[in-house]
């Protein structure tokens, strides 16, 4: 390992750090109320609208997120839809993650009591109201922890964006290290970046959950 | 104000309701009483729209219940319920609970909707735990709370769903007599209940329902008191805990 590379090779993964960032941010404004428009639409109660919601979802969940990825990338433009890297990246890692939100967020709702919807309801709230003042605060209470900790997999799984050429930060790392062959001090400065970046999210993760366990 | 006529609800292929009617008057408090899945709270559940029905007519305040038409929130407002398992909102405070109601469907200012919260848990015994949350309190305490959210829109009828099954029974006592002080003062009432003592002294008319009929209804001292269908002596016998019921020698009815 040298040590005395450091200083050199951690300005282009700082660079590469920004692009993961815009990743992340990107995908989580995107993945997260289309995530809700799929929760909406697996529970809506006519199945013209529930059953295919729940096909997405489910074929989604079922794919590893770089065939998406590849498949955005390479297939797409085949019929007529040509995207960046950085775009189909984005738009993969978004479109996958509103599916994982998506099912955490209806676990969250059917996790809440029925008793409290027919509470809302007996006392003349019309649906909307009683999912809006009484459901939905409750059951985002219960999916922030499980959220937020999506939030954590989706820096990670940012790194899949390499595997199409966006220079993120496992990109700009894996070009450092064929340039240089210094592989051992890149890809641990890689991997403490990545540290670096997570821990906040962990730690928020953390305190959410324990002022679920404190909190009414 | 509550009219029943051969009301039928079933359940896939059971059916839980077999035609059932009775009245409640304004002022009335009627106890239903009998075993388990024999469609109390089904009936009531049927009363305020939280069940549809599929034969006879329920018609509350002279319109009839039907919880497809927008009408039923208004009619809800007026037709409170408590629930067994109180149901409170554990996101908010005891007072936020109670006023809830109030300010989100009555549309009343927060001023006037917290000063009637705050009168209504004095009236339930609870003015000093106004700013508790749900999960801090008893179960007793918990379904004073539920009574007070339920009082707080004004209704013209309450609806009680066992509201002391799941109680500790030392709790039992303290909702009871909050609902004693309702019926007092003309509260209309429909509970159901398992509480055969409070009946007898709150209700003014008991009905016994059994497999989804009225087997017996009348005055609270009559239906307890002197029943006269065998099923419902026996089911008395059962819950007060009399002796076992014996058979007749020569026709094997129940004596």
């Amino acid at each position: 390992m040298d040590w005395s590379s450091i200083g050199t090779y951690v300005p282009f993964l700082l660079k590469g750090a920004e692009t993961t960032i815009y990743i992340t941010l990107i995908s989580l404004v995107i993945s997260t109320p289309l995530g809700l428009v799929w929760v909406a639409g697996k529970m809506c109660p006519w199945k013209f609208i529930s059953w295919p919601v729940s096909v997405i979802i489910n074929v989604t969940r079922g794919l590893p997120m770089i065939v998406v990825l590849f498949y955005i990338y390479f297939v797409f433009p085949d019929i007529g839809i040509t995207l960046s890297s950085f775009q189909a990246s984005v738009i993969g890692i978004a479109f996958c993650f509103s599916t994982y939100i998506a099912e955490i967020f209806r676990s969250g709702i059917e996790s809440i009591d029925r008793g409290q919807f027919e509470a809302a309801r007996s006392m003349g709230m019309s649906f909307g109201k009683a999912m809006r003042r009484v459901v939905l605060p409750q059951a985002f209470h219960v999916s922030l922890p499980p959220y937020s900790n999506t939030l954590v997999m989706m820096l990670k799984d940012s790194a899949l964006a390499s595997t199409i050429a966006v220079t993120e930060m496992t990109r700009q790392g894996q070009l450092i290290a064929a340039s240089t062959f210094d592989n051992t001090t890149v890809y641990t400065l890689v991997a403490v970046l990545y540290l670096v970046l997570c821990l906040p999210l962990m730690a928020l993760t953390k305190r959410l959950e324990t002022r679920r366990l404190k909190g009414a | 104000m509550i009219e029943i006529n051969e009301v039928h609800k079933r359940f896939g292929h059971v059916e839980v309701l077999k035609g059932v009617s009775f009245n409640v008057s304004k002022g009335e408090v009627v106890c239903l009483i009998g075993p388990s899945g024999s469609g109390k709270s089904t009936i009531l559940r049927c009363i305020n729209g939280l069940e549809t029905y599929e034969g006879g007519e329920i018609r509350v305040l002279d319109k009839k219940v039907n919880n497809r038409d927008k009408s039923i929130n208004d009619l809800r407002r007026q037709i409170g319920m408590v629930f067994q398992r109180f149901n409170l909102f554990p996101h908010r405070s005891v007072l936020e609970n109670v006023m809830e109601g109030p300010i989100h469907v009555n549309g009343e200012s927060r001023a006037v909707a917290e000063k009637r919260g705050k009168d209504l848990l004095a009236l339930v015994g609870l003015a000093d735990k106004i700013n508790a949350w749900p999960a801090q309190l008893s179960g007793g305490q918990q379904q004073r709370v539920a009574i007070a959210r339920t009082l707080a829109l004004q209704p013209q009828a309450i609806l009680f769903d066992e509201p002391t099954s799941a109680l500790d029974p030392e709790l039992v006592g303290e909702v009871l007599q909050v609902m004693r002080t309702l019926a007092k003062e003309g509260m209309t009432m429909v509970v159901v209940t398992h509480e055969m003592q409070f009946a007898r002294e709150v209700a003014d008319r008991v009905c016994f329902l059994h497999s989804g009929t009225i087997v017996e209804q009348g005055p609270a001292e009559s239906v307890l008191g002197n029943p006269q269908e065998l099923r419902t002596q026996d089911f008395l016998r059962r819950v007060l805990g009399g002796p076992a019921p014996t058979h007749c020698e020569n026709c094997q009815c129940l004596v």
